[in-house]
């Protein structure tokens, strides 16, 4: 088998075992990139000291030296998370030259592991799109029908694992930005419990709703991934200090008599026909591992999407504030101090960051707290408490990604409301901080991948990547990879 | 200022939020805004509790403090080096009127 | 021109209010105060707090706001404002929250500030003031709340006019304030002034800040206006907020000349409270007056909202209680005690105490020493306060332990030494650090034999026969010419036995 349909386990388990050279394994998937990027466009940025790091392993590995868990495994990091030394954008020109001088906890966590960084991927502008066509730097291609978007806004390490550009990569979630392109990708993604893994270095979006988590071709790559970055971190102080149950150790655990919830109100009519059956066909397959699979009602997360709007606006609003070209890079000259933000806003950010700020500074403006912010966090709390009640009877959630299989770019450009509910059934994970996966588990008829989420309770995203293993124990979507000259399997 | 009144409204948040927007910009962006509050407005249809608290995100409320400890800061070079203008020492803006 | 479209039941003909004196005026004044605490390290970051290093050196990821940072607040921040709210018989809250004031400014390098917004960490309070002019009355003034936040850097703007670049310092960014807001009850300049040296020596006294503020560490914004009789009922000028109050003067100086601005600017517009919104003046030392600030429109909307960076701070009962049991006695106590215990009157209790509280330590110990808190109290409110002056030194850096010093006190008490020589001791201590005893030999100082003071006695009056007559002839006060030349003869004689001695031999 080549590297490329190797499993992230399976490169590092070669690494240890002397059959792989860490140097040959990173020049494997630089080549990769340098052949099929230029019609993907997955990366911003390619590390330009991977291989001497490769090397570096190589010789402390010869050397008899212990080295980290991940040891030599190339990863692809998002771009709105911090590399020291490394560009990092965020997707918007506003930090087009921006060179963070420090690391990511996350950043830090994978390289004393000995994770490889090989690149930064492509992202909508400051994670606020679901299509990575509101990157700066172009949109990113479907690798399964490069006419079509790979989801957003993490829709560059999607793509790029999809296309095995990189074994694995790193995303960040804040309204479905890792399980949305996970899901039209047909790759496996989680979005952590708000709180497991540290958000500091990560460039804030909406910072009550954002986590990074791992984007993986399969649900035990993202369970080693998350042994890695999970954790409290003393800089964040949103960070759990509650221990992350062990996701890697339970995953062979079989789903005998564990309950899964469904939630009917949400096949309604905006959910595309092919991906309602896939996600029944898997529903089944969950029952065979074993699984008892009962109603249960969400009743205000029809709210969602809603409440997502106002709240993750407003702080986004805040959070951007800090770009008015004094500090970070790009400045637009004006004659005065008042022209030079406007004219460096203005030019600096892309059209939907700054319809998002725009929205959010309404809602925060003088005598609408209330009417919005307020009353979007209150409804966020009954958006939990249903949550908490369900998971009173149910141990997970399930139901399909997105309504719809990957859509054409440009299809919704002029429709933000369309886009925006492409997250329907991802935002209420985020609002209500809980964990969230989607997996593959079927195409459409023009072969387009359908993704299925899962939910489950704060902390226990052992459960959650536990079922997506035994899932992808007994069926073949994940392996399944796209007929394109990127194709893995030979 | 000539406009609907979103339009109007659009002009005065673009100030509030520093950012220049031409008179196409203006038009979409109030179009997008009056849309956009339109879908928020189903907010209104919840049915809230009176004694319901707003959920403002972190799951855990246990108190997250540090000691006051010096750390090394980080040196002054490789902190202008990411400012659009700076003389070494200061960071320099236009002037402020 | 009488101002027909202004006038109103506010805006009465302008002869009503010509009629009107600026003495009937009451001034209503209530203050927000910004002390920055004494911590090494800023409010939520590690880089130091020191002042006046150089530029931008003192910075980091997140105090400059750099993209992905986060904020971690610091514990000492929150102590010292909870024992500050002890102190000024603050509320504290149960749990405390952090929120974003929104607002653009090169010195902000978020574009907002990390502020408490509805649940600040202290709640309503009051202080206790005594006005120096009026001694004994003391003015209970209330706090509405004080919050903790951080402080934005230092734009230095080009004054040249020339339109050049202003530069940007962020060192300051992120040093730890505490805002404190009285309601609107201070009346007077005076009051003014007395409250915020109350604070001072309160915020002293519990190591809370050292409120230098050459360096910026106390500020001062002054909301003021007039409450004005006329004639049955009663109008409020327009509230003026002064800023860039860096000096106790400048409050008082300040707050009397907006006073008497608001009352000439009523007496010719008639403008009330409900015509004219809040104004914000700065104050200009150089020409001794308020000036309108330029401010822009939306200046005032902040879209404050709860920073989703931060976890709320619970704050548990037994850890007030902890911080109040650790908390020392305050300047009120002290002088009560200095008045009952050590029987000083009220105005030497208040200089003692408002020396500090290593002062009064200091002087209680002297005092307990010598048993004669009257005299400690002489020798250190004016020889130890002026030495200290002249050396530029703390009590604490004072080269003479209390022990020492109560050494030489008992000497004067017990008459080994006079007032005159008891200083030349003093200073010789202090010069050479070395004890009473070693003074007075190094000094050659010793007792004066009564023989030895008779002939010295009868060679002065043999020396001075004209000012012999002139004591005679009943000036009193020429006797102290002589007792002068007596001690440049002998140094040891003792003054009051001389005058004694002269006085019996020169009536006889």
């Amino acid at each position: 088998m080549t590297l490329s349909a190797l499993n992230a386990d399976v490169i590092v388990d070669q690494l240890n075992a002397g059959e792989l050279k860490a140097t040959d394994c990173v020049q494997y998937f630089l080549d990769r990139i340098q052949t099929h990027d230029a019609e993907i466009n997955a990366f911003v940025s390619i590390s330009q000291t991977a291989l001497e790091q490769a090397e570096a392993i190589d010789q402390r590995r010869k050397a008899g030296q212990t080295v980290g868990c991940l040891a030599g495994l190339p990863i692809a990091i998002k771009d709105g998370i911090c590399v020291s030394g490394q560009p990092t954008t965020a997707g918007s020109k506003m930090l087009e030259k921006f060179t963070p001088p420090y690391d990511a906890t996350i950043v830090e966590r994978l390289k004393s592991a000995d994770a490889i960084i090989i690149g930064k991927t492509n992202m909508d502008e400051f994670a606020m799109g679901s299509s990575t066509e509101n990157s700066f730097f172009g949109p990113t291609h479907n690798p399964w029908a490069t006419d079509r978007v790979p989801g957003g806004s993490s829709g560059g390490s999607a793509a790029c694992v999809a296309s095995r550009l990189a074994p694995v990569a790193i995303g960040s979630d804040t309204g479905g930005s890792i399980r949305q392109p996970a899901s039209f990708c047909g790759i496996t993604g989680l979005k952590p419990t708000y709180g497991s893994v540290s958000r500091y270095g990560l460039i804030a979006f909406a910072s009550s709703l954002d986590q990074i988590g791992p984007m993986t071709r399969t649900a035990k790559e993202s369970a080693l991934l998350m042994s890695v970055i999970a954790g409290f971190d003393p800089r964040d102080s949103t960070s759990s200090k509650a221990q992350i149950t062990d996701c890697l150790s339970g995953l062979e655990t079989p789903l005998n008599g564990i309950r899964i919830g469904v939630c009917r109100n949400q096949f309604n009519d905006g959910l595309d026909q092919e991906v309602e059956t896939k996600i029944n066909d898997a529903t089944s397959v969950f029952k065979l591992l074993g699984a008892e699979i009962k109603e249960i009602e969400l009743p205000h997360s029809q709210y969602a999407v809603a409440a997502y709007y106002v709240i993750a606006p407003c702080e986004a609003s805040s959070n951007l504030a800090r770009y008015d070209g004094v500090r970070y890079t790009f400045r637009a000259p004006g004659n005065d101090l008042e022209e030079m933000y406007r004219n460096t806003r203005g030019q600096g950010f892309g059209n939907e960051v700054k319809q998002r700020i725009m929205l959010g500074t309404y809602a925060l403006s003088s005598g609408y707290y209330e009417a919005y912010y307020l009353k979007a966090s209150k409804v966020r709390r009954m958006i939990k408490q249903d949550y908490d009640d369900a998971f009173q009877k149910v141990d997970l959630i399930l139901g399909p990604t997105t309504p719809t299989p990957a859509f054409k770019l440009g299809e919704h450009a002029e429709d933000p409301l369309a886009m925006y509910l492409a997250d329907v059934y991802t935002v209420s994970a985020n609002l209500a901080g809980i964990p969230a996966i989607s997996v593959p588990v079927g195409q459409s008829k023009n072969g387009l991948p359908i993704g299925l989420q899962l939910q489950g309770r704060a902390f226990e995203e052992n459960t959650l990547l536990r079922a997506a293993h035994q899932f992808q124990n007994v069926t073949l979507w994940h392996d399944t990879s796209p007929s394109q000259p990127w194709r893995t399997q030979t | 200022m000539a406009g609907t009144p979103e339009q109007t409204t659009v002009n005065q948040v673009a100030k509030l939020a520093r950012i220049h927007l031409n008179e196409q910009q203006i038009e979409s962006s109030a179009e997008k805004l009056a849309q956009i509050l339109g879908y928020i407005g189903q907010l209104d249809e919840v049915e809230l509790p009176e004694d319901v608290t707003p959920f403002f995100g972190a799951i855990e409320s246990v108190n997250a403090i540090r000691d006051d400890q010096l750390q090394a800061s980080v040196p002054r070079k490789e902190i202008l080096d990411n400012a659009p203008d700076s003389d070494g020492e200061f960071y320099l803006v236009p002037p402020v009127f | 021109m009488e101002d027909s479209d202004l006038t109103s039941s506010s805006n009465p003909p302008s002869n009503d209010r010509l009629a009107v004196q600026f003495n009937d005026a009451e001034i209503i004044i209530g203050l927000e105060v910004h002390v920055q605490l004494d911590t090494i390290s800023k409010l939520f970051c590690g880089c130091s707090t020191q002042f006046g290093e150089a530029a931008n050196s003192q910075t980091c990821v997140v105090c400059t706001g750099m993209p992905g940072a986060l904020p971690v607040i610091n514990q000492r921040a929150l102590e010292l404002s909870i024992r500050t709210g002890i102190a000024l018989n603050c509320s504290i809250a149960r749990s405390t929250k952090w929120d974003r004031k929104n607002y653009f400014y090169p010195d902000l390098p978020k574009g907002y500030q990390i502020s408490q917004f509805d649940q600040p960490i202290c709640g309503p309070g009051h202080l206790d003031i005594e006005v120096p002019e009026t001694p004994g009355k003391l003015r209970q003034i209330r706090i509405e709340r004080a919050h903790l936040e951080e402080d934005a850097g230092k734009s230095i703007h080009d004054e040249s006019s020339l339109g050049q670049d202003s530069k940007i310092d962020l060192n300051r960014t992120g040093t730890p304030l505490l805002e404190i807001v009285t309601q609107p009850d201070i009346r007077t300049a005076a009051e003014a002034k007395a409250f915020l040296s109350e604070l001072k020596l309160i915020l002293n006294y519990i190591d809370v800040s050292d409120c230098n503020m050459q360096q910026g560490n106390l500020r001062c914004d002054a909301n003021v206006n007039l409450h004005i009789p006329l004639g049955d009922h009663q109008i409020a000028t327009p509230i003026v907020e002064i800023k860039n109050l860096n000096s106790f003067r400048s409050v008082e100086r300040s707050i009397t000349y907006e006073a008497q601005r608001q009352f000439e600017a009523w007496q010719e517009h008639g403008l009330t409270i409900t015509d004219a919104p809040k104004q914000t003046r700065g104050w200009n030392d150089h020409a001794q007056a308020t000036t309108l600030q330029r401010e822009k429109e939306d200046s005032a909307d902040y879209r404050y909202f709860p920073d989703p960076d931060l976890i709320a701070v619970t704050i548990k009962e037994s850890q007030i209680k902890q911080i109040q049991k650790q908390l020392v006695q305050l300047p009120t106590e002290l002088r009560k005690t200095l008045v009952e215990q050590y029987k000083l009157n009220p105005e030497d209790a208040a200089a003692i105490v408002s020396q500090g509280r290593g002062v009064v330590d200091y002087f209680s110990e002297v005092a307990d020493g010598c048993q004669d808190s009257r005299i400690a109290n002489n020798w250190i409110g004016q020889e130890v306060l002026r030495q200290l002056k002249e050396s530029n030194q703390t009590i604490q850096q004072y080269p003479l332990s209390p022990k020492q010093f109560t050494e030489l006190l008992n000497l004067v008490i017990d008459g080994t030494l006079d007032q005159t020589r008891g200083k030349e001791v003093l200073n010789e201590m202090v010069e050479h650090s070395i004890s009473a005893q070693q003074a007075i030999e190094q000094l050659g100082i010793k007792p004066v034999d009564k023989n030895e003071l008779v002939s010295l006695c009868e060679k002065l009056i043999d020396e001075n026969q004209e000012v012999v007559e002139q004591i005679r002839a009943g000036n009193g006060k020429a006797i102290g010419m002589l007792i002068g030349k007596a001690r440049k003869i002998n140094p040891n004689a003792n003054p009051g036995a001389i005058k004694a001695l002269l006085s019996k031999m020169i009536s006889q």
